[in-house]
């Protein structure tokens, strides 16, 4: 993949060259940003559920019902102007549907909302629902999504649009500059159609995604003019002038494929995540008069979320562009050139894990989006049930009991396997299961959910963090 | 494999066997360990450092152990030997802190205290605390709450208290629990959830059923 190029080679237009791009892809930058902050462990015991790449354009891998708000003020807006920033509402809830075979479905929903700025002029609001399928063969899931959502924009007078003067002089009228056009109020109203697959794996601990998305937008632009022109063909200053308001709409559609690949992973209890987006190709049609937006560029992200307490978390965000946040399905100006630049943008801020009138840990709202986050099941508790000795008299039969509800496979190893990796059963109540043979002492062990990270049994001692993250120790004694 | 590691591992081989003749080896059952599970240059070096612990009279189960987790977790050839080094030496220490007639066990429960930054000193006072029992299950609980942020003296002096008592261990385990379900909250919070423990299980000051906080089943210890 070279990002830097992919945009401009792989795009060709259906209409004139005075046509011009944009796109809408604001929600996929917007859960690349956000993606570590969803999914951070309440506690070291729920390593197993670190974050994991996919945004909007790579799908969700939870299917736990969830629901997360976040907000963000006073964003640089990567326009240079430092007066000039933005202030948003990201929301989303992912809520699964039912089980067909191996495969899940489940419905997500997210949304943005833009609120003005102290020098800005416009805001927006934008909504998306999905419909996720998701099927998991091994260590690794591979899904599908279809999504359908929708955008509206609206910019408060005075705003004027650079370029659009010279398509609207009348004929005769000769140089531009003799009309002075400024656009009074603008709405923009945007549909986007997307459909997406992809892949997740866990590589020695290393979370691995690719994907590829298609979708299609399209833009209707109401625009109104207020036109105030002198009415001689002699541009002089003391000229009689003309105010003539105008209404005009342009259409726009467009078509872009993009591929993103990310990698997630943990050190120790803090969540890391490193994505890159790219567009693979574009096509895009416009009228000649509609405003004329670029491809933004590919962008790389880097999202760190580190628990602090059972219920808080700090999360950070850095972005190579300040597209990647927050909602751009209608900014044109996007195809400003500024916006090609290298514009980092940092991100800061706090995460709560935790309702106070919920307490169980499966009620725990989680996801910032929810649907950009993957949740593959965590190991919530464990349980170690002794029985009585065995005929040989050294070894009595222990049985292990985790719950761990969400999962799709729990596995065991530690010196009572060995250290060969053991999967445990599943039994009727929904607990998983394994039946060992122990001797009255001190042993080690860890456990994992669905192909995560290793972890100690939730609430049983550990011991040294010799490889990376500690050990669990489960005390088998002789009964009297 | 490269001629300057080969002679390396050869010399350590030789050092090893030589100390193998010229130490006597003790009581602990010696285990084998899954060569198959590393690459030869691994296994090979594996083998000499068991060989040595063997000579010096030291476990090899433990430092197996370790070997294998390494493998298992992927670790790299360098790390899983340094792990088994360390754990060697530690093994050794903890002899020195439990005496020569500990267990294995209790061995390895004192070498993982001591990696886990427990000073040698802590080890002699729970042995102390325990002149005839095991102090397994006191060193594996105080490994755990000083890795869960309870400071190294109080965790010490908690431990060592409930490990004078008869019948401790379920003490002991409750006091890890304890710890565990506070710690989450914060070090202040283990702290003050293992004062209000040893205040209800030694002392018998406060019910020690009381909480740390308020939203927390209570854990009961069981009757001094």
């Amino acid at each position: 993949m070279t990002p830097a190029r992919c945009p401009l080679r792989a795009s060709h237009r259906r209409s004139s060259p005075s046509s011009g791009e944009w796109r809408l892809c604001s929600l996929t930058w917007l859960a690349l940003v956000a993606v570590p902050l969803a999914s951070a462990p309440l506690i070291a015991q729920r390593r197993g559920d670190s974050p994991i790449a996919p945004s909007s354009v790579l799908g969700p891998a939870t299917d736990s019902p969830t629901l997360s708000v976040l907000g963000l003020a006073a964003l640089p807006d990567g326009s240079g102007n430092a007066l000039s920033n933005r202030n948003e509402i990201w929301m989303g809830a992912t809520q699964p549907l039912l089980k067909l075979g191996n495969v899940r479905l489940s419905a997500i929903g997210s949304g943005n909302w833009q609120a003005r700025d102290a020098v800005g002029t416009t805001s927006s609001i934008e909504g998306l629902l999905s419909l996720r399928a998701r099927a998991r063969f091994g260590e690794t899931h591979i899904w599908s999504a279809a999504s359908y959502g929708r955008a509206d924009l609206s910019t408060d007078a005075g705003a004027q649009i650079s370029g659009i003067r010279n398509t609207l002089i009348p004929p005769g009228f000769g140089a531009s500059v003799l009309a002075d056009t400024t656009v009074s109020r603008r709405f923009d109203v945007g549909n986007l159609g997307r459909v997406e697959a992809g892949f997740l794996t866990n590589v020695s601990g290393v979370e691995l995604s690719f994907g590829m998305s298609i979708e299609r937008a399209t833009r209707v632009t109401t625009q109104t003019l207020t036109i105030n022109e002198a009415t001689g063909s002699i541009p002089m200053a003391s000229a009689e002038r003309v105010q003539a308001v105008r209404t005009l709409r342009s259409t726009q559609e467009r078509d872009i494929a993009s591929s993103i690949a990310s990698m997630g992973f943990n050190t120790g209890t803090t969540q890391w995540l490193i994505s890159l987006t790219a567009p693979v190709a574009t096509w895009v049609s416009t009228d000649a008069l509609g405003v004329k937006p670029k491809v933004p560029p590919a962008i790389a992200s880097l999202a760190i979320a580190h628990p602090i307490a059972a219920w808080l978390s700090v999360v950070g965000a850095a972005s190579t562009n300040s597209s990647s946040v927050g909602s751009i399905a209608l900014r044109d100006e996007i195809g400003d050139s500024r916006y090609h630049r290298f514009a980092p943008i940092v991100a800061l801020g706090l995460r709560f894990t935790q309702l106070p009138f919920r307490g169980r840990p499966d009620d725990t709202p989680r996801g910032i989006l929810s649907f950009e986050t993957r949740t593959i099941g965590a190991v919530d508790s464990a349980t170690v049930e002794q029985g009585a000795p065995l005929a040989d008299g050294d070894t009595l039969r222990v049985v292990l009991l985790i719950d761990a509800p969400r999962a799709e496979s729990v596995e065991l190893m530690g010196d009572v396997t060995e250290w060969t990796v053991t999967q445990l059963t599943r039994a009727k109540n929904g607990r998983w299961r394994a039946e060992l043979k122990l001797s009255p002492g001190v042993h080690r062990l860890m456990v994992r959910a669905d192909g995560g990270s290793w972890i100690a049994p939730p609430g049983y001692p550990v011991g040294n963090d010799d490889y990376g993250a500690p050990v669990g120790m489960i005390v088998v004694r002789r009964k009297p | 494999m490269n001629p300057i590691v080969f002679t390396v591992l050869l010399s350590l081989h030789s050092i090893a066997a030589a100390s193998r003749d010229t130490i006597p080896r003790e009581g602990f059952q010696q285990i084998q360990f899954d060569a198959s599970r590393f690459d030869s240059v691994t296994a090979f070096a594996l083998r000499n450092l068991l060989d040595n612990a063997a000579g010096r009279g030291l476990p090899t189960g433990p430092l197996v152990s370790r070997a294998l987790e390494g493998a298992a977790r992927r670790a790299s050839s360098d790390h899983i030997l340094k792990v088994v080094r360390d754990h060697a030496a530690a093994l050794a220490e903890a002899r020195d802190a439990l005496g020569v007639e500990s267990r294995v066990n209790e061995l390895d429960a004192g070498a993982t205290a001591i990696r886990s930054g427990i000073p040698r000193a802590a080890l002699r006072a729970i042995r102390a605390s325990r002149p005839v029992g095991s102090v397994e299950m006191p060193l594996t609980v105080l490994t755990d709450i000083v890795q869960r942020g309870v400071p190294n003296t109080t965790a010490q002096d908690a431990v060592t208290s409930i490990s004078r008592l008869p019948g401790s261990d379920e003490a002991l385990q409750g006091l890890q629990i304890t710890v565990a379900k506070n710690a989450i909250r914060g070090p202040g919070m283990a702290v003050d959830a293992l004062n209000r423990y040893l205040r209800g299980t030694v002392q018998g000051i406060a019910s020690p059923s009381t909480p740390a906080t308020g939203d927390r089943k209570p854990i009961r210890p069981p009757a001094p």
